[in-house]
């Protein structure tokens, strides 16, 4: 069923002498609609000059992360039918820089995660017997697909915070569950260094964003025991 | 060196300035979006092993599989490599398996007939109505990170990036192409960029981009329809073992299986919204293969529009090749400085390069050989952590 809709979308140039403003687009929509697809169709029929990033359209990629009604979502996977009333507040991530628009700048992001950490892991046993010839392991990609919801909505990390965050630690602590001693040594020392797990406060604003069910408060934690010699905090 | 302006910023451009500054040219990319927002991003995220093209398009089966050994070995972190089934779910099915099989064989293929009983060893989920299967070297690619690998490398190599940079003109005098009029959407201004010679690597949108030169090149866009689904309840890529058609195809990624695909004609590349039919007949022909994708809860449903190169002798679009060409529109229009990069897929987007690199330093004087078979790509995240701190760098070439 069609519907009628309005976005308003937060609009900035970094550099430019226009204020930052919110303009309201008008649109039809399905029921089905997400997010990103009206997004395309203003880009599409209204103004090529909206920013915003995107890819997949699937929840894989994690270029679509963006403030919906004030909270971290993708865009891409994020219905519109699901929102009562007929606006819908767009605004880019806080905690990153801007590119312009709904567009940030990531580099923030990979700040204190290693190129190298693996993305592989073996993949769910789906209760096959039998491996195919020549595949000695099933395996998948990780689920953290590296959007920035978890950053942006941690009170306690950001560009220019000292706290390397919950997706970094999140990533570190998959990284030292695939690794033997002691080459576990040097990630536990950055897990527990002064921009390390000692920071975060326990909000748990990441672990309710992630789009993709990683929980990066439960890595935190389980970085925490482990550097406490195996102690559950109370 | 010569300063090669490209425009189009997914898989194929990405992996193009790799190739170029490994010959040590110096390049520069425009994307009117970000990059990889228009076909690269959004695919099924399948690495053919080409079995799908290989009794009906031997060029791009060959193409497939060379690349598929390639790409294991270079991004290897960008790839799920669990191997791929053809599933026989009639008796149709197994005689085009029979088939299948020789035209693997002549293409260089690796695949192994296996029984029924195999195939649900390796797979439960498949149907208790499969007949039997073929293994082959299909995997899984996160479509994303695999283009972004060719873009970090590229970058560390000395290319610079502009997303969000529409090109709306492309200058020339005398018959030459001299660089291209652009309008930066992150400043909100236009420039004139000069360059020795300007690639149309804007696939689905490469129409358009040539028709900015006066040129008509024969691409059509060819939309199809994805659906994701909640739940990995397979980990192998699954097929039918079927000639190319609809719903033939599950691709397992993450926590989600990726069912495809519908193949439509369209005339531009942006109206492609995915028509309801299409989903329930997807859903329904790919439940038949794997019954648990059909209760599963839909996560997304999108289109893709593939970059298809124009054939009036094609009987259906399933029977349009695949494969790629590159062209030189001083051979065929008389515009000297340049060339379209035409057709492909993900899969085949190092030979794309490799042959339109080829082709400029034809065109440019140098013999530099390709470097890009044995080149380990550097990992994606390089590319946000090589960037200048406080934002990409914009500065104009």
């Amino acid at each position: 069923m069609k519907r009628k809709i309005r976005l308003k979308i937060r609009r900035h140039r970094p550099g430019s002498e226009t204020p930052p403003r919110f303009e309201i687009f008008s649109l039809t929509i399905d029921a089905e609609s997400s997010v990103l697809d009206a997004l395309e169709m203003i880009q599409g029929g209204q103004d090529p000059s909206l920013m915003f990033r995107r890819s997949c359209h699937h929840s894989s990629c994690g270029t679509c992360g963006m403030l919906i009604n004030g909270d971290e979502r993708l865009a891409c996977v994020t219905r519109i039918s699901q929102f009562k009333g007929g606006t819908v507040t767009l605004e880019p991530l806080p905690g990153f820089p801007l590119l312009g628009d709904l567009a940030v700048d990531m580099t923030p992001f990979y700040r204190d995660i290693d190129e190298g950490w693996d993305y592989l892991r073996g993949a769910e046993n789906l209760g096959g017997t039998k491996l195919p010839d020549g595949v000695e392991r099933f395996e998948r990609f990780e689920n953290c697909i590296e959007c920035g919801c978890c950053v942006s909505a941690c009170p306690v990390a950001g560009e220019e915070k000292p706290f390397m965050g919950p997706a970094a630690l999140a990533a570190l602590n998959r990284e030292l569950q695939k690794t033997e001693e002691p080459a576990t040594l040097p990630l536990l020392e950055q897990a527990g260094s002064e921009r390390g797990e000692r920071l975060c406060n326990r909000t748990l604003a990441c672990s309710r964003v992630c789009p993709t069910a990683v929980y990066p408060a439960r890595h935190i934690l389980d970085l925490r025991t482990r550097l406490r010699g195996g102690r559950r905090e109370p | 060196m010569e300063h090669i302006i490209i425009i189009g910023g997914g898989g194929a451009g990405a992996a193009l300035a790799h190739d170029l500054t490994l010959r040590g040219f110096e390049v520069s990319l425009f994307e009117k979006g970000e990059l990889t927002s228009g076909t690269t991003g959004r695919h099924h995220g399948l690495l053919h092993s080409g079995a799908r093209y290989a009794v009906h398009d031997r060029a791009a089966a060959v193409e497939c599989i060379e690349e598929n050994r390639i790409l294991r070995t270079i991004a290897p972190q960008a790839l799920e490599q669990n191997d791929g089934l053809f599933v026989a779910l009639s008796q149709d099915d197994e005689e085009y398996g029979e088939t299948l099989l020789d035209a693997c064989r002549t293409s260089g293929i690796k695949a192994k007939k296996i029984s029924a009983a195999e195939a649900r060893a390796l797979e439960p989920a498949l149907t208790p109505e499969v007949r039997g299967a073929l293994q082959v070297p299909d995997a899984t690619m996160d479509a994303w990170r695999l283009a972004m690998y060719f873009f970090a490398t590229a970058r560390r190599s000395g290319a610079t990036f502009h997303p969000f940079c529409e090109v709306q003109g492309i200058d020339t005098r005398a018959g030459r192409v001299t660089g291209v009029e652009i309008i930066d959407y992150t400043a909100g201004k236009t420039r004139t960029v000069k360059g020795d010679l300007v690639v149309n690597a804007a696939g689905a949108w490469a129409g358009r981009v040539a028709a900015l030169a006066g040129i008509d090149v024969p691409i059509q866009p060819g939309p199809g329809v994805l659906v994701a689904v909640e739940g990995r309840v397979t980990n192998m890529v699954i097929n039918r073992m079927h000639p190319a058609g609809e719903g033939d195809i599950i691709v397992p990624q993450r926590g989600l299986s990726i069912l495809g695909t519908s193949l439509w004609l369209a005339d531009d590349p942006e109206d492609i919204s995915p028509p309801k039919e299409h989903v329930d007949r997807i859903t329904a022909l790919c439940a038949r293969m794997v019954p648990a994708v059909g209760e599963a809860a839909v996560r997304s449903v999108w289109s893709a529009a593939r970059p298809l190169i124009r054939d009036a002798e094609a009987s259906s679009p399933q029977q349009i090749s695949r494969t790629f060409e590159c062209y030189d529109h001083k051979v065929i229009h008389g515009v000297e400085g340049i060339v379209s990069l035409l057709g492909g897929k993900a899969t085949t987007v190092r030979a794309m390069a490799e042959k339109t690199a080829g082709l400029i330093c034809h065109k440019t004087g140098h013999e530099i050989p390709c470097r890009t078979r044995t080149t380990p790509l550097i990992p994606w995240r390089c590319f946000f952590s090589d960037a200048p701190r406080g934002g990409l760098p914009r500065s104009a070439p």
